[in-house]
């Protein structure tokens, strides 16, 4: 169903390690695991534009470490140490995202002008003749000045262009970039794909054509958009939206593949942040988590209910170390409370049992002890309900 | 105006409309362990049938499902995703600007916009070399917990420090380094400077909710911190402890012998005059064995350095939206928090918790209800009233945080010295300011306790929040 489903038999799902805790941070990986592998994770950054409220939170997705095992177990997903993999930029990587955001700025403020004047001219009819003939003017000479400088900045940014693939290593500077019918196209690059689909669709819903270029000045056909370009921070003052990027993978320098730690020795020879497998995680002390008896019994029940079909979510509000879901959390309630227990001989205090009866039967799910046997590999299960005599 | 900003990003537009209803779903939020029903996240326009709140089901059909349950799944699921795409995108006008210092583990705060540097950051002197000169600046800056909570936000955008400075390169003079995302954020800020992920998680728990939160434990010299609470006779030292306790335990035992008996009264009844011929104090005079939270604990048999390695300490001071906050000089907080991993941390012990507790201050009892207060004689008006005694009196005078208490135990003292004065008519006032004064209800006294700290148990992003108080049952009688 959702669009990340189709290439995941392929490409694992990277999950980015950091000080032992696996995020996920792009939304189409949350979606598959969601609806291809039953592992919900949880939800625990600020929603942007949501972000005075705690019921409903946003990317990143927090992975329990039960999860994390299974899913590099059953080669799902891949472990990325994400402290490495962010390289240190190079400078022309640093120049194209510069220029992006220079191309994204002038494509906003462009547009934004565009579409003022569209209303203007809309709304022109309530205005007297006067106010019209007066804005007539103002516009010709916006327009005049606008061309003036429009030819003057093209020589000048014709200049600076040569300058920048001199001063280049590679082959980084495309011309293409400063292209202006490419405008629109670059500035949505620091957004999403679906964004840039939705961008282009309000665009033409908007009555605006693709062209970058308002209707207004394109007579005057400048090399440049008219609005004047030299600092995107400070100096314009039309406000213009910038984009705080959520995930690092639009990012040049992030390789997941390479690694900025100063090489080991022994591990000299694979200098990459992307582990396949735990033991090779956990030579590389990026992820040690089934390390005692406790937290092996803790994966063992996880992956046990979770091969039989069920959802598994956070226990510690009901008592237990995981709520068993026969479905998707976000439709179905939970079965059980399910609590794990070390070993089978592990004692098992009376109150233990009328305790969690008693809660079980309070939120309406019956309890379930998962006994691990650390020898066989194997679970048992004992679920708790109280009998409804009287 | 602001519909030249949404423009490019349709999310922004879509989000806005939605205030309403995020804000129905939050009273109903903790109903049953969170439903949660992403479709009211989408415009109205967008929801082919409005689902009641919360509504779930019991489990699917065989095989995943009928049709309707997995239609109305799907529509569940891609509301949720659409939501979770949005971009934080923010004006120019209102973003601030940050440089990630790694080496120091602090964000400095270049261009600071909007109601947060309020109640955010603190000013630290830096030393730079500007043209071989050092020169010492102060300047704003973030802590890691704060700074990734702006981020998040998308209320701050930030560089991280490059070796290389790439405002002098041509073309690049808007960098002030590398540009972070999101992700870089939460890899590189959260490990630093005591800061876990459970800690963030509460840090922007709160945060979300209005709350001021700021270090108990200050990172360096120049945080601001609250002035120090008086908790003078809990921080002396364990061995004056012992002998004070030890001769007050020792007088106790030796008072009824040799102070108070008398041989032709044997039964002490006629002591009782002498006191107030109340049961509080018949009672007080029974009480031979020392209690109290002032009698310390018997030293744990294990080794002594659990002090070291305990996870309960003091980690945020909490201020409660409403108060005025002043950021260079806080005033005492509201709550003091913990945070503690729940996967790895059992329950506090007793020496945890009354080491906890050795440094907070008394909190003063809730009040009287406001018509309870009207009502009361101008007598008992004039007096402090319980919850207005200021702190440091409570706690030097080694006296018990109830007023009550100390009109008692001075009661006491004087009926010693001057037994003489108060079988006089002096004595039946007394009572009733005690009665009008000392009415509080016990029980709310005593479900609140004297002292309160909030613990935050987090469970990868599961944040519950546990309020342990420290209350005195010897301090209320129930007579």
């Amino acid at each position: 169903m959702s669009s990340g489903s189709r290439s995941s038999k392929t490409k694992p799902i990277p999950l980015r390690v950091a000080n032992k805790v696996a995020y996920v941070w792009d939304v189409d990986d949350i979606a598959t695991l969601r609806s291809m592998h039953r592992v919900c994770g949880v939800l625990t950054g600020t929603l942007p534009h949501l972000s005075q409220q705690n019921v409903f939170l946003g990317v990143p997705l927090v992975l329990m470490p039960e999860e994390v095992v299974l899913l590099v177990d059953t080669g799902v997903a891949v472990l990325i140490n994400d402290s490495t993999a962010h390289l240190q930029p190079t400078i022309p990587q640093l120049t194209k995202w510069s220029r992006e955001q220079q191309n994204s700025m002038r494509s906003q403020l462009a547009y934004a002008e565009s579409k003022t004047l569209r209303e203007g001219t809309q709304s022109g009819r309530a205005l007297s003749e006067e106010a019209q003939r007066k804005r007539k003017e103002r516009e010709e000479r916006k327009k005049a000045k606008a061309r003036e400088q429009a030819i003057i900045e093209a020589e000048e940014a014709h200049e600076a262009d040569i300058e920048d693939a001199n001063g280049k290593s590679s082959g980084d500077s495309d011309p293409a970039d400063s292209e202006p019918n490419v405008y629109m196209i670059s500035s949505t690059s620091t957004v999403t794909p679906a964004k840039a689909a939705k961008l282009r669709e309000s665009a033409l819903k908007g009555g605006g054509s693709l062209s970058p270029i308002p209707s207004t000045s394109s007579n005057s056909t400048p090399s440049k958009p008219s609005t004047p370009t030299p600092s995107f921070l400070s100096s314009s003052s039309q406000p213009y939206t910038i984009v705080v990027p959520a995930s690092s993978s639009e990012l040049e320098w992030y390789s997941p593949t390479h690694s900025s730690a100063p090489s080991f020795s022994s591990f000299a020879s694979t200098a990459t942040s992307t582990y396949t497998t735990l033991n090779a995680a956990r030579a590389a002390d990026v992820w040690t988590y089934p390390a005692t008896l406790t937290e092996r019994a803790r994966c063992g029940v996880f992956r046990g209910l979770w091969e039989q079909g069920y959802f598994m979510g956070v226990g510690i509000k009901f008592g237990g170390e995981y709520l068993v879901y026969p479905g998707d959390p976000l439709r179905y309630h939970s079965h059980f409370t399910a609590t794990v227990i070390e070993s089978p001989v592990a004692t098992l205090r009376p109150m233990e049992i009328v305790a969690h009866g008693r809660l079980g039967t309070a939120t309406k799910k019956a309890h379930l002890l998962c006994g691990w046997d650390d020898v066989k590999k194997e679970v048992s299960y004992l679920s708790i309900e109280w009998a409804g005599f009287g | 105006m602001d519909d030249s900003l949404e423009v490019p990003i349709t999310e922004h537009r879509d989000a806005s409309l939605l205030d309403n209803s995020v804000n129905d779903e939050d009273q109903a939020s903790d109903d049953e362990e969170g439903v949660l029903d992403w479709t009211k996240l989408l415009p109205a326009s967008a929801r082919p049938v409005i689902p009641k709140r919360g509504e779930k089901e019991y489990e699917p059909r065989a095989a995943g499902g009928t049709s309707l349950q997995m239609h109305i799944l799907d529509r569940s699921r891609n509301a949720m995703f659409d939501t979770l795409r949005t971009t934080r995108s923010t004006s120019s006008k209102a973003i601030s600007y940050g440089i990630w210092h790694p080496t120091l583990a602090r964000t400095e705060v270049t261009v600071a916009r909007g109601i947060h540097f309020t109640t955010m950051g603190h000013s630290a002197p830096r030393t730079s070399i500007e043209e071989g000169a050092t020169k010492s600046q102060k300047r704003l800056e973030l802590l890691p917990e704060e700074a990734v909570y702006l981020i998040e936000r998308g209320t701050l955008f930030c560089w991280k420090e490059l070796a290389l400075d790439p405002s002098k390169r041509p073309g690049l003079t808007e960098l002030a380094g590398s540009p972070m995302s999101v992700q870089q954020a939460y890899t590189e800020m959260l490990g630093t400077e005591d800061m876990s992920l459970e800690k963030f998680q509460v840090f922007s728990y709160l945060k979300r909710l209005g709350y001021v939160v700021t270090r108990a434990i200050p990172p360096n010299n120049f945080y601001p911190t609250p002035p120090p609470q008086l908790v003078l006779e809990r921080t002396e030292s364990t061995l004056k402890k012992f002998a004070t306790q030890f001769f007050k335990f020792f007088a106790n035992i030796s008072r009824p012998p040799f102070a108070n008996l008398d041989w032709w009264n044997p039964v002490w009844i006629s002591a009782w005059p002498h006191c107030n011929k109340n049961y509080a104090s018949i009672f007080r005079s029974l009480r031979i064995i020392p209690a109290g939270h002032s009698i310390s604990l018997q030293p744990p048999q294990t080794t002594r350095n659990w002090k070291d390695s305990t996870p309960y300490r003091i980690f945020y001071n909490l201020y409660k939206p409403a108060t005025p906050f002043k950021k260079s000089a806080p005033q005492h907080p509201d709550f003091q928090l913990v945070v503690v991993n729940a996967r790895t941390t059992p329950i506090p012990t007793l020496e945890e918790l009354t080491n906890l507790f050795n440094t907070l201050p008394e909190t003063p009892l809730p009040g009287p209800r406001k018509k309870h207060s009207q009502s009361l004689p101008p007598l008992a008006q004039a007096q402090p009233n319980p919850s207005q005694i200021p702190v440091n009196q409570q706690t030097t005078s080694n006296l018990t945080s109830s007023l009550s208490e100390i009109t008692n135990t001075s009661n006491r003292l004087f009926t010693k010295l001057f037994p003489w004065l108060f079988r006089s008519s002096t004595l039946p006032i007394t009572p009733t300011t005690i009665k009008n004064v000392q009415k509080p209800n016990p029980f709310v006294a005593l479900k609140t306790g004297k002292k309160i700290i909030i613990v935050a148990a987090v469970d990868m992003g599961n944040i519950s929040f546990f309020r342990f108080g420290q209350g005195e049952f010897t301090e209320w009688p129930m007579m």
